[in-house]
């Protein structure tokens, strides 16, 4: 074990914990609202969030 | 060192989980996320370098391979973007917002040593300032989110894609064009007795460009980094009641306002960063040793850089990847902006980190 390993596990411990509890405090997803698998020739406008935009 | 067999067993449970309780299409985009943070991680193809290395020793290897990905690209997703209009492109608005933020984080890139995507595969392999930087990058970029409406306000235009305003050929032509203009400006700074290519520049530029392409294919928008970082501080901002954020101009948006509200497992950016952090996680599995240590003060301008960095790559409506890659290979005007500006802000920053001693 180097001494960046125990840095690792806390970092990804965190991480782990941050989504779980994400998971936890919001909505159960609706698997009847799935978007198609791919978008591409779906027909259907992403509405993801994006860096680029500005609203 | 990390056995490569327990963690592969992680991820494809996380995939499964995704595939079972998320939606394929999120599956999908982890698995390109993996990619992404081996492409970046195994090529050690970081923006930030091959612009260092270009400014310092007058070494082209980086951004020829960084045109190659960009060229790569834009023939992969403008023909894609002209003929399926449920696809979209980065399209960012020309402001003074932009402007303003492509230099701060042209210039916090270098003291941090890593841009967005730089961070985080650089935290996937375990470098101890970048998984340092990490949270502060988020909490600048949540920052900026909530402080965007005041920047626009300063001056700004409509985005400007040059697929949709010109056609596929002309807009194509442009890029192309343009980035060839920018490789005969290296070639002119650098002389004639450099060397221009680099295997592994080349499989990463390759290798990310196809991985950009599938990004857009299967999510219906470009590569983007930062607004998974946001979301991640704005989740924790709001679960602690530091912002109102219904009111706030961006969070307050009906479609920011609903990923705010849902897990971020169903967040495009965030599956594929998690998916980069994992791929980069692979990929230290067969490394080994330790970073330089950093002293105190390193460590303080560090993290301070990264918060900057957050926070002005909100500004700048994106950083090398949404908007750089994503930005310029799907014809957005804002990405050409912010190649200049941030390249300005960088050769500060070069100075900067010399300063300091990283």
């Amino acid at each position: 074990m180097n001494s960046q390993t125990p840095r690792k596990w806390a970092f990804w411990f965190i991480l782990a914990a941050f989504l779980s509890w994400d998971w936890l405090v919001t909505p159960t997803i609706d698997l009847r609202l799935e978007p198609p698998a791919i978008a591409l020739g779906s027909g259907q406008t992403p509405t993801g969030g994006h860096c680029a935009i500005a609203n | 060192m990390i056995k490569r067999l327990p963690l592969a067993t992680l991820m494809v449970a996380f995939f499964l989980m995704l595939l079972w309780a998320v939606s394929v299409r999120q599956a999908l985009l982890f698995v390109i996320g993996i990619g992404m943070g081996a492409a970046l991680a195994g090529a050690r193809f970081g923006f930030t370098t091959g612009w260092r290395q270009l400014i310092e020793h007058k070494d082209p290897r980086g951004v020829t391979g960084q045109i190659v990905l960009l060229a790569i690209a834009a023939l992969l997703a403008m023909p894609l973007l002209a003929n399926y209009t449920e696809l979209t492109a980065a399209l960012g608005p020309p402001s003074i917002s932009l402007i303003i933020g492509a230099f701060v984080f042209g210039l916090t890139m270098q003291i941090a040593d890593g841009c967005g995507s730089g961070t985080l595969y650089k935290a996937g392999l375990g470098i101890p300032l970048n998984m340092g930087i990490l949270p502060l990058f988020a909490a600048g970029s949540f920052l900026g989110s909530v402080h965007i409406g005041d920047w626009l306000s300063l001056g700004q235009t409509e985005p400007v894609g040059l697929v949709n305003s010109l056609g596929l050929e002309k807009a194509l032509a442009i890029t192309l064009a343009g980035l060839g203009a920018v490789l005969l400006g290296v070639r002119l700074w650098v002389g004639k007795d450099k060397s221009w290519f680099d295997d592994k520049w080349l499989w990463g530029a390759a290798a990310l460009a196809l991985l950009a392409t599938l990004n857009l294919i299967v999510a219906g928008q470009p590569w983007g980094v930062v607004y998974g970082f946001g979301l991640w501080a704005a989740k924790l901002a709001h679960a602690a009641d530091l912002f109102d954020l219904n009111s706030n101009f961006f969070w307050g948006q009906e479609g920011n306002a609903k990923i705010l509200a849902q897990t971020v497992l169903l967040d495009v950016t965030s599956i594929t960063n998690i998916g980069i952090l994992a791929g980069a996680l692979w990929i230290s599995a067969k490394a080994s040793g330790n970073a330089t240590p950093l002293t105190r003060a390193q460590w303080m301008i560090g993290l301070g850089a990264g918060f900057l960095m957050g926070y002005s790559s909100r500004l700048a409506f994106g950083c090398n990847i949404g908007a750089m890659l994503s930005g310029v290979s799907t014809g957005s005007l804002h990405g050409w902006i912010w190649i200049p500006l941030a390249f300005l802000g960088t050769l500060i920053g070069v100075r900067i980190r010399r300063r300091y001693g990283f």
